[in-house]
């Protein structure tokens, strides 16, 4: 079908006054292809949507170029207007001449303006239509990991009316519930009732995930259960495999024992109804070298307190300082020194040492200026929060990045904290990194909202072929495979022989990487195409 | 053309922080053409050479800042072609410089204005 334009031309209102509409009218209307040139004063509004679907239904035009205000604004609703009109919407290009051109200098701008606009006419000769299809997406949600997180993402789901499978390796759900019951008063056995009462949530325990295949809407996991494997497919999965504390080897001299313990340790000997002896001094070490310590800082808080009320015993904290970033952390740590919990801050490392049965501890004090000895009955060594067991092989299974402490890595920190580079793959809690429970909890609500919004209407609304390897062309090199940041090219086989790469609509953000970096040129990104940005390169400074 | 700067901007900042001059009524050099990306990324050495080949000025890449990529490497990526496009130019005696990539986030419009100036400057001495 041969090339039919219509351009629309928006002066805002009138209010674009260095630029001479008329004039720019004039030379476009000579152009080959071009049917008509429209001015119009506010395209945006009901007035000029009005008049681009009459003017586009009544000369039957096949591409739509608009001169206006930034893509930014308007892309998305002429894209809507076109589909109302039954014309494709990528055969839309539009000219930013008002932030890019207007705005941005002073004086008369009609010749940048025509040039920016020619760009579009000549990016706009080359779109192609590209279609659009539904496609069906598995409303069954995999959670893996039956701890807090897992347990509460499972419960809201369900209660959102998605289907949840929850997998716990041990043989009960809980997690590191037990360990945690004195923060902020949670109760385990509640929750784990409610979710066993729920009838949607179906509990695999002593289950693990070893394979992640296929994409978005139709993950193919396959999950072994004591000796049997079952094979089960999913439309999105949430990954809350949570972590694990460990005290490293480097920083106590002497080893754990009666008088060095762990946090754990001491959350036990808490729990337990009597005591031999209650310890009359207790150090707490913490903040050693670690900056991200906001897990180690709450947990060290939280059994400082806990000492203090249970046992009476005194109870001296060092460290290099007191992060109280999390929500309720300042509040802990006024109630504790409230209390009567010392804080000594150091700057070096404190030296510990046997003395006659008990710990001595010496350390210099930033704020008294002197060195302080100390001998404790108990010393409550650090902690650090590592990632669980096994998250790194489940990354490789994913292949999905780990960061430098091998947590799960978010595939954008500040936009996008719960997602991982695989779409439909999620991260929640401590198994993305060092969180606080408020922290956790906003990730819980935001992982059911993107998982609710993805998979409850049970269809999502792909472009086919927007992204395309030409199997003529591909050589099946891999390039395309091992750039690709969000894991959506495989190789697949073609009439029996040949092997191409192929480009999943689903999984793809179409970021042009992949286009980009084939070194046959066999990826066409429709819309951003190699002609199409040369064409715009050639139509800079023709007229 | 006739001695513009093309600047491939990604739809995610640059494009954003080039808005954001504009509306600010911050003013920068005529001469530039802002091509729409989604990604740093996608921007090729054919398109930055062929750029240059039809008479470009300079030829600038910009992207998101270092690892905040919407799309994990496409920055990275990108400064590595701009960095073998200069290499090229440099090989043939034309100054490598005349390429660039700078990365900048969608609310930074004074660097946007400041790289496009500092470009503007190194070619005005060049004579272009």
């Amino acid at each position: 079908m041969p090339v039919k334009m219509g351009i629309f031309l928006c002066n805002c209102g009138g209010s674009l006054k260095n630029i001479d509409f008329p004039k720019v009218r004039e030379n476009l209307e000579d152009l080959e292809d071009v049917a008509f040139v429209d001015i119009s004063h506010n395209l945006c509004l009901e007035e000029g949507e009005k008049a681009i679907t009459s003017r586009t239904l009544t000369e039957n035009i096949n591409r739509v170029v608009i001169a206006a205000c930034s893509p930014e604004f308007c892309e998305r609703n002429f894209a809507r207007l076109l589909e109302k009109l039954r014309l494709n919407p990528n055969l839309l290009s539009l000219a930013n001449i008002r932030e890019q051109c207007s705005w941005a200098h002073e004086g008369d701008v009609t010749r940048k303006a025509l040039e920016l606009i020619m760009m579009a006419v000549d990016k706009a000769r080359l779109l192609q239509p590209v279609e659009r299809k539904e496609v069906a997406v598995n409303k069954e949600a995999l959670v893996v990991g039956g701890g807090f997180c897992g347990m509460k993402s499972s419960l809201e789901l369900s209660q959102l009316g998605i289907r949840p499978t929850l997998v716990e390796r041990e043989p009960t759900l809980g997690g590191k519930l037990k360990e945690l019951e004195g923060f902020y008063g949670s109760q385990r056995e509640a929750m784990i009732k409610a979710v066993e009462k729920e009838e949607n949530i179906e509990i695999l325990t002593s289950a693990e995930v070893i394979g992640v295949e296929g994409k978005i809407g139709d993950f193919r996991v396959r999950i072994r259960r004591e000796t049997k494997e079952i094979l089960r497919t999913f439309g999105a999965i949430v990954f809350a495999t949570g972590y694990k504390t460990e005290i490293t080897a480097g920083d106590f001299p002497l080893k754990l024992g009666i008088n060095i313990i762990s946090q754990k340790r001491l959350a036990q000997m808490l729990q337990a109804p009597t005591l031999e002896a209650s310890p009359e001094t207790i150090g707490f070490i913490f903040d050693l070298s670690d900056e991200n310590s906001r897990f180690p800082t709450l947990a060290t808080l939280n059994n400082a307190l806990a000492v203090k009320q249970r046992w009476g015993s005194e109870v001296y904290v060092f460290c290099k300082n007191v992060k109280v970033d999390s929500e309720g952390v300042e509040k802990l740590y006024r109630e504790a020194r409230e209390k009567g919990v010392m804080f000594l801050k150091f700057d070096e490392n404190p030296k510990i040492s046997a003395d006659d049965g008990r710990v001595r501890i010496d350390a210099g004090d930033t704020l008294l200026g002197e060195e302080i000895a100390l001998t404790c009955d108990l010393v409550v060594a650090e902690e650090k929060l590592l990632p669980a067991e096994g998250t790194e092989g489940l990354s490789s299974v994913l292949k999905i990045r780990t960061d430098s402490q091998g947590f799960y890595q978010e595939e954008n920190v500040h936009l996008y904290p719960v997602s991982s580079e695989r779409k439909g793959i999620f991260f929640v809690g401590n198994c993305r990194g060092d969180l606080d429970l408020g922290r956790v909890l906003a990730d819980i609500s935001s992982v059911v909202a993107i998982v609710h919004e993805l998979l409850s209407p049970g269809k999502i609304m792909v472009e086919v072929e927007r992204v395309k390897a030409d199997p003529q062309k591909c050589v099946a090199c891999l390039t395309c495979i091992r750039a690709c940041p969000h894991r959506a090219i495989q190789l697949v086989q073609i009439d029996n022989e040949k092997v191409v790469a192929e480009i999943s609509q689903l999984a793809c953000d179409k970021c042009g990487i992949c286009a980009a970096i084939c070194p046959a040129k066999a990826i066409k990104f429709e819309g951003y195409s190699d002609d199409q940005i040369l064409a715009q390169i050639e139509a800079i400074g023709v007229s | 053309m006739n001695g513009e700067i093309i600047a491939f901007c990604c739809e995610h900042s640059a494009y954003a922080a080039a808005d954001a001059a504009g509306k600010q009524g911050l003013h920068y050099p005529e001469k530039l053409r802002v091509i729409r990306v989604p990604c740093a990324g996608r921007v090729d050495i054919i398109h930055m050479l062929k750029a240059l080949e039809e008479g470009a000025a300079a030829v600038l890449v910009l992207g998101c800042e270092d690892g905040l990529c919407q799309h994990l490497t496409g920055n990275v990526r990108a400064k590595e072609r701009v960095k073998y496009s200069g290499m090229l130019l440099t090989e043939v005696g034309i100054d490598g410089g005349r390429v660039g990539m700078f990365n900048l986030a969608a609310n930074a419009p004074h660097k946007f204005i400041k790289i496009i100036k500092e470009m503007n400057e190194r070619i005005k001495k060049q004579g272009r």
